[in-house]
């Protein structure tokens, strides 16, 4: 999933100070799963704004939406009816929402609630961690199902480095050393004569190294 | 005079642009700047231009010193992050490098590194900003500099496809002199009367403009221009007087010594571009009675 916090309530007091009417729109998938901005979310900032405001004796209304994905033009039409009423949008999605809300509503100005930070999964209750940076040219295969480009500090193709002491990261000993991660699963499997190979430069051009990203599926596309 | 000093006092600068080579036979480069030694005012050296992987500029700049002669760098971020070009920084101006050009650098994608992985970890304000600070002895991790660089710093403007990208373009120009930038380079210029009229606009930003010419290599090189970057200006007329000559090589060198004759009283600087023909320069300077 994509994760996402929630950005400090003094800069979304700045961001939406100019404004008098604001639409507080969540998303029901990525940010509701890592608790960003969700249905919830949308309700607890909502009220926090609303109290702010009231505490300054500022006019302020807002009304609170959560759209299925605001990363997908057919939900973000349901936006239609209540878009003229506000002076701006707040959205609580990704980035991608957030974009897609300005694709769609050119003349309406729309701010980011949260901070994307990265692709990740659940660890446990309340933790995410990075696995995943959309490299374009998944290389799990000959890593064990474990990604060093997301997981190693130092992105090293052929690691360890000498940073990595008992399992852990010298950037942070929270951190798991990913090659010693990519070192035990592979023994568990019986396959560490595939850290023998030297895995050779990254071809990076999936990765973006010709400008902004598209899927294009023909057997899809209209 | 240097180039600073000469820039300063509004004189008329004449640059010219030479490639370092790829790989470490420098024999080429020494002996084309040899042939210019004294004729132009400094030499520009691109860093890895068109995104093809060279010798740096900074050795370049220093093998041009080492034959008396002053040099510009290309200085962008597509390769370095913040602590890499800083430390380029410092090492030019300890090894006597006193100009830049913050440019941007050609994407990844059309260079000959095709699978690398682009930096760009600051933009050309970003660049400008880092190069203020150093010369006012800190870096942009906020430590103090055990000695400040000083530098002549300059930025380019890129060829527009319209009045409106234009107007944009030179908006930005001013936030780079603002940032620091002391002079201009303009978009290779083909026509006169297209380049007066860049110059009435540039007039605002009230920065010594250096006008760029190219050297046309051949019939085909024009026409390619004139086909991918219509705006550049190339006419049909200019095609077919190097179709037409009965030497297209030394057509195409009267036709940039023309330019750069025009362009004394448009601008205050010239930048001649060969693209690989340096050999030609002092044809081009001989002709534009350099």
């Amino acid at each position: 999933m994509i994760t996402a916090e929630r950005k400090p309530m003094e800069d979304l007091i700045k961001f939406v100070s100019p404004y008098r009417r604001i639409l507080l729109v969540g998303c029901n998938e990525c940010v509701t799963v890592c608790s960003a901005g969700g249905r919830k979310e949308v309700a607890l900032l909502s009220s926090a704004l609303q109290m702010h405001f009231m505490k300054e004796g500022k006019p302020f209304e807002i009304k609170e939406m959560t759209l299925e994905r605001q990363c997908d033009p057919e939900y973000v039409e349901e936006l239609v009816p209540y878009i003229d009423q506000v002076d701006a949008v707040l959205s609580m999605s990704c980035g991608c929402g957030v974009q897609e809300i300005a694709r769609r509503f050119k003349e309406k100005p729309v701010l980011p609630a949260v901070n994307t930070k990265f692709m990740g999964a659940s660890e446990r209750q309340g933790v995410w961690a990075e696995r995943c940076v959309g490299c374009g040219d998944c290389g799990l295969a000959r890593t064990a199902g474990i990604c060093p480009i997301a997981r190693c500090s130092k992105q090293l193709l052929n690691g360890p480095c000498g940073g990595s002491t008992r399992g852990k990261c010298e950037v942070d000993p929270d951190i798991d050393c990913a090659w010693q991660l990519i070192w035990d699963r592979l023994k568990a499997l019986g396959m560490t004569d595939k850290y023998e190979e030297n895995l050779p430069a990254k071809d990076w051009r999936p990765a973006r190294g010709a400008g902004p990203r598209k899927i294009v599926r023909e057997d899809l596309a209209s | 005079m240097s180039f600073q000093k000469r820039l300063l006092s509004g004189e008329f600068v004449v640059l010219a642009e030479m490639n370092t080579p790829k790989g470490v036979d420098t024999s080429q480069l020494i002996q084309n700047a040899r042939r210019i030694k004294g004729r132009v005012d400094a030499v520009i050296v691109p860093d890895m231009d068109d995104g093809v992987m060279r010798m740096s500029a900074l050795a370049g700049a220093v093998l041009m010193h080492q034959q008396g002669m002053e040099a510009l760098i290309h200085v962008y971020c597509r390769d370095r992050n913040r602590m890499a070009v800083q430390a380029q920084l410092l090492a030019a101006y300890a090894l006597g490098i006193q100009s830049l050009v913050v440019v941007s650098g050609e994407e990844i994608c059309n260079g000959d590194h095709r699978d690398a992985r682009a930096v760009d970890d600051l933009d050309e304000l970003g660049l400008l900003n880092a190069v203020r600070l150093l010369e006012q002895g800190t870096d942009l991790g906020g430590s103090d500099l055990c000695g400040a660089p000083s530098f002549t710093v300059g930025c380019a403007i890129a060829q527009c496809r319209d009045e409106k990208a234009l107007d944009r373009e030179l908006e930005l120009a001013g936030k780079k002199v603002e940032a620091g930038a002391k002079f201009i380079l303009s978009p290779p210029v083909f026509d006169i009367r297209r380049f007066e009229s860049f110059m009435g606009k540039a007039k605002s930003l009230k920065t010594p403009v250096i006008s760029t010419v190219y050297l046309l290599k051949s019939v085909g090189a024009a026409r390619y221009i004139a086909t991918n970057e219509p705006e550049a200006g190339i006419s049909e007329e200019l095609i077919r007087r190097i179709r037409k000559a009965s030497d297209r090589e030394m057509e195409c060198v009267r036709i940039a010594a023309e330019t750069v004759a025009a362009l004394r009283q448009l601008s205050q600087g010239v930048r001649i571009v060969t693209l690989g023909w340096e050999h030609r320069l002092p044809d081009v300077l001989d002709y534009a009675g350099l």
